[in-house]
């Protein structure tokens, strides 16, 4: 430093060290530079700690979820409504067979008004169709019966068993406080599972009697079949006869399910897991039993991240074409700054946008006669997958678009030169040069708007229904116009209103870990396709 | 032969001249779709809106004579209610002061008090004082952790890093986390802050959230910033014998500093937009005190604050819609989105007069 090296020169000492030297404080060793070094690097360090917590806290939040749901799937199977489930599930299949024959009725009904054949008429040509599907629908009656009371005994059986518990953490806590008066005060009458399951399961033969007459009536019903008054429908009867012959097929086979059920079979790790990753049901505070399967809501978000990018990746990616290769410099200077301006605009606006006006706004276009040959259109529902998709489409674009055009951007003038040189014409250029050479680009500007989209909440949250159901595919496109819930929505739907620290909650953490890794794994992917198909000249 | 009577280059018509034309057409009408859009949300909002903001100027009897209701009061029940064959709107305070006249001045005159049947909408008349101000604080807070964090981490990877493992693995962290959904910050958040530090839900536990959330736009947009100013600058302090720190002090911040302010803009119109990180870490969906009624300083820090995206979610999802909540939805939505879009155009306009005005 200046002043060190003029006092070392005006005391002209006969030195043996240097002429300059360098006077340095010292902090635990370290020189001042040294120390704002080390104090910046800390800094940057920060990034990866931030990501490292984020893993650990949603670890830590949920990974005693898998443990409480064997837990409760343990109670589901030792209460017997495992059990209770299984003849359930046989009831439940009746009732989607007599919807299908109400389905045929409704067909044959609108075939018969188109032909101008009123009501009363109507209702008297389908009686014999009527009196068959009463009667077939009746059959399954002593089957609910059973099913009913069973219900009532084994929650009976639950509620006694969560009191229990509920008592067990009350004495422990009262004995941890040091209350142990109080903690004598409970009584604990701990359930016998075996002795009280006996109410269910001695049922199967009461059951297999009941059976055995439900199939014959059933097989009854079906041997003579009604005429329909529209022939066309004919087939469908039969085939509906082929239907409940192979539901009937099913009977031994769950007999013999029900007959090898132990309640005390244990209850594995990977079914904890498997109910939910491949869970098809996501119900909760529900007096049976809780499921947590996260299949709805990814399906939904799946969808909607699936209409948002149909819409997105045509509009961004080829309005970054035109902005790079074809617009003026006058329009490129305008247009660029209003996309990013849009991307600015929040998703809670957004959200209430199509609240307040898009919703109905796409209903209404729905109902517009002209455009009755669109699949599903008119429809009710004002809020649906379609709403918020039609908006998240708006918070992909600007992203798809600034790094599309980036991508475009980057490639290479020697490339479009050689083009032009060789007399090919501008669209020739743009589409066999200049996308191809960015293609890995635009893919990943596509990769990282899906992963906007897919963590996406306010939107989602107040336009996509909130239905947490896996839409019906086999409708076709009209499964997009049904509400939805996603896996965004729910965590900030439900977040606020659960019990710390119970299993819906924790539930709601895994989610979060879910999407986490889903980003994750977006993001990895982009910057693995920019790397690896990268073309640059040489 | 023909006589040439123009140009032989010019073009002429042909189908590959036409289809080009029309591809053309067809990525023109995709850019203006976009703008179109994104034109359609912005007018709607702007136009039903500003009929709130701007309706409810009064005037007052002081300086500075006029004041605007829906700007600086905060959020109350709305009441709609036939009096005397006409029709009347009050918010709360206002209905509740008019009842008891009303019913003190027929007592006094000797009829029977007045029945009120009054259809009562919340959060629909007053304004959203509580909200602007919780906001700004949250933005304040956030982006002052954020930028100490950034600004650092950006010196860090700018000027002190060589290419390592370390290095890398900072960058590696920094693309991921920007791409992590704001939902999961929240929960992070709620589970680190609110439960693990038992915060509960303030304003500390929101500040932290926010700057972590936008803490890859800070350091990105810090880094470009720092690499734009041209290596001379410092090879000259270093070359007069100035050491590292002096260096980046002196030749190295003051021309970035620009640079690093604007593009930092855009992280606080992030930071302000967004509504699910706030959601369990710091907002209120509604409370009477202000953020500074607080008997000690450290419980400044410890209060969850209204705020305006959160307002939006409430009273847009929670309350019904009709021509009375409509008004207040539009108007809040109106304030917020011009409150973002004019820090949002701020940084654009900037940061394109400097791109002109800084050619080394």
């Amino acid at each position: 430093m200046p002043p060190d090296i003029n006092t070392a020169a005006d005391t002209g000492e006969p030195s043996s060290k240097f002429a300059i030297q360098k006077k340095r404080t010292r902090l635990f060793g370290l020189t001042l530079d040294e120390t704002i070094r080390v104090f910046f690097g800390g800094n940057a360090l920060v990034a990866v700690i931030v990501l490292a917590l984020i893993t650990f806290f949603l670890f830590r939040e949920g990974s005693q979820f898998f443990g409480q749901n064997r837990d409760s799937l343990r109670t589901y199977r030792l209460a017997g409504l495992e059990y209770v489930d299984i003849i359930r599930q046989q009831e439940e299949d009746h009732t989607a067979l007599t919807r299908y024959l109400f389905d045929i009725r409704l067909k044959a009904v609108v075939q018969l008004t188109e032909q101008g054949i009123d009501a009363a008429e109507i209702n008297r040509r389908l009686a014999a169709f009527d009196a068959f599907s009463e009667r077939y629908s009746d059959t399954i009656v002593p089957i609910r019966g059973l099913v009913f009371e069973l219900t009532e005994v084994a929650t009976d059986i639950k509620t006694r068993y969560n009191e229990n518990e509920d008592y067990k953490v009350a004495r422990k806590n009262f004995l941890a406080a040091g209350m142990k008066a109080e903690a004598d005060e409970i009584t604990i009458k701990d359930l016998d599972f075996a002795k009280e399951i006996v109410a269910i399961t001695g049922t199967v033969s009461a059951y297999e009697q009941i059976n055995n007459e439900y199939a014959d009536a059933l097989k009854a019903s079906v041997t003579v079949l009604p005429t329909l008054p529209v022939a066309s429908l004919q087939p469908r009867l039969e085939r509906f006869r082929e239907l409940t012959r192979e539901y009937l097929a099913t009977f031994p086979g769950r007999l013999a399910t029900l007959k090898a059920w132990d309640n005390n079979a244990p209850v594995k790790w990977t079914e904890a897991f498997t109910q939910f990753i491949f869970g098809t049901r996501w119900l909760t505070a529900s007096f049976w039993q809780d499921w947590y399967g996260i299949i709805p809501l990814f399906v939904g978000s799946l969808m909607i991240s699936c209409i948002a990018l149909f819409i997105a990746v045509p509009l961004g990616v080829g309005a970054a074409i035109y902005v790079n290769q074809i617009a003026s410099p006058m329009e490129q200077r305008l247009i660029k700054p209003a996309i990013e301006f849009i991307s600015a605009i929040p998703s809670v606006v957004l959200g209430f946008f199509g609240i307040a006006v898009l919703g109905q706004a796409l209903r209404a276009l729905s109902q517009w006669e002209a455009l009755s040959w669109v699949p599903g259109f008119p429809y009710s529902e004002r809020l649906n997958a379609l709403t918020a998709g039609c908006l998240l489409a708006l918070i992909a674009v600007p992203t798809i678009f600034t790094l599309a055009e980036d991508a475009i951007n980057n490639v290479p003038r020697a490339f479009k030169e050689a083009s032009f040189a060789l007399g090919a014409s501008r669209m020739q250029t743009i589409v066999r040069i200049i996308v191809p050479a960015s293609l890995s680009g635009i893919v990943s500007a596509v990769l990282l708007g899906l992963g906007r989209v897919m963590g996406e909440t306010m939107v989602v949250l107040l336009c996509a229904g909130n239905r947490i159901a896996i839409p019906d595919f086999t409708a076709g496109f009209t499964a997009f116009l049904q509400p939805v819930h996603t896996m965004t929505g729910i965590i900030a739907q439900e977040m606020g209103e659960v019990v710390r620290g119970g299993i819906h909650y924790r539930a709601l953490f895994v989610v979060g870990l879910v999407l986490f890794f889903i980003a994750l794994l977006l993001n990895f992917l982009a910057q693995k396709i920019v790397r690896k198909y990268r073309i640059s000249i040489g | 032969m023909t006589t040439v009577s123009t140009n032989t280059f010019a073009s002429r018509p042909s189908t590959g001249r036409s289809l080009e034309k029309s591809t053309f057409w067809i990525f023109r009408i995709a850019t203006y779709v976009i703008l179109l859009a994104g034109f359609a949300v912005f007018g709607d909002i702007v136009f039903k809106g500003s009929a709130t903001v701007f309706g409810a100027f009064k005037t007052t009897s002081s300086f500075p004579y006029f004041t605007n209701t829906f700007l600086t009061e905060a959020p109350e029940s709305l009441y709609v209610f036939e009096h005397k064959g006409e029709k009347r709107e009050m918010g709360d305070t206002e209905y509740r002061a008019f009842r008891e006249k009303e019913t003190a001045a027929a007592l006094a005159a000797g009829k029977p008090a007045p029945v009120f049947e009054a259809a009562s909408y919340v959060y629909s008349a007053g304004g959203i004082w509580p909200c602007i101000v919780g906001t700004v604080l949250l933005v304040v807070g956030s982006m002052t952790i954020a930028l100490l964090l950034g600004v650092s981490s950006a010196i860090f990877l700018s000027e002190y890093a060589r290419d390592g493992t370390f290095v890398r693995f900072v960058r590696l962290a920094i693309l991921n986390l920007a791409g992590v959904p704001s939902i999961v910050f929240g929960l992070f958040g709620f589970g680190m802050f609110v439960i693990y530090f038992d915060w509960n839900v303030s304003l500390l536990a929101g500040w932290f959230t926010l700057a972590f959330m936008v803490l890859p736009v800070v350091i990105t947009a810090s880094e470009e910033a720092l690499k734009a100013v041209p290596k001379g600058f410092r090879e000259g302090s270093l070359a007069l014998g100035a050491t590292k720190w002096q260096t980046i002090q002196s030749n190295v911040l003051p021309y970035a500093l620009p640079g690093i302010l604007t593009s930092s803009i855009l992280g606080i119109a992030r930071v302000a937009g967004e509504t699910a990180p706030i959601m369990f870490t710091a907002a209120y969906v509604v409370r009477d005190k202000m953020p500074w009624d607080v008997e000690k300083i450290s419980d400044f820090f410890f209060q969850g604050v209204m705020a305006l995206p959160y307002h939006i979610y409430v009273v847009s999802s929670k309350i019904p819609q009709n021509e009375y909540t409509s008004r207040v939805q539009y108007g809040t939505a109106f304030v917020f989105l011009g409150i973002v879009a004019l820090i949002a155009a701020s940084s654009i306009i900037l940061r394109n007069k400097l791109r002109g005005r800084y050619k080394w």
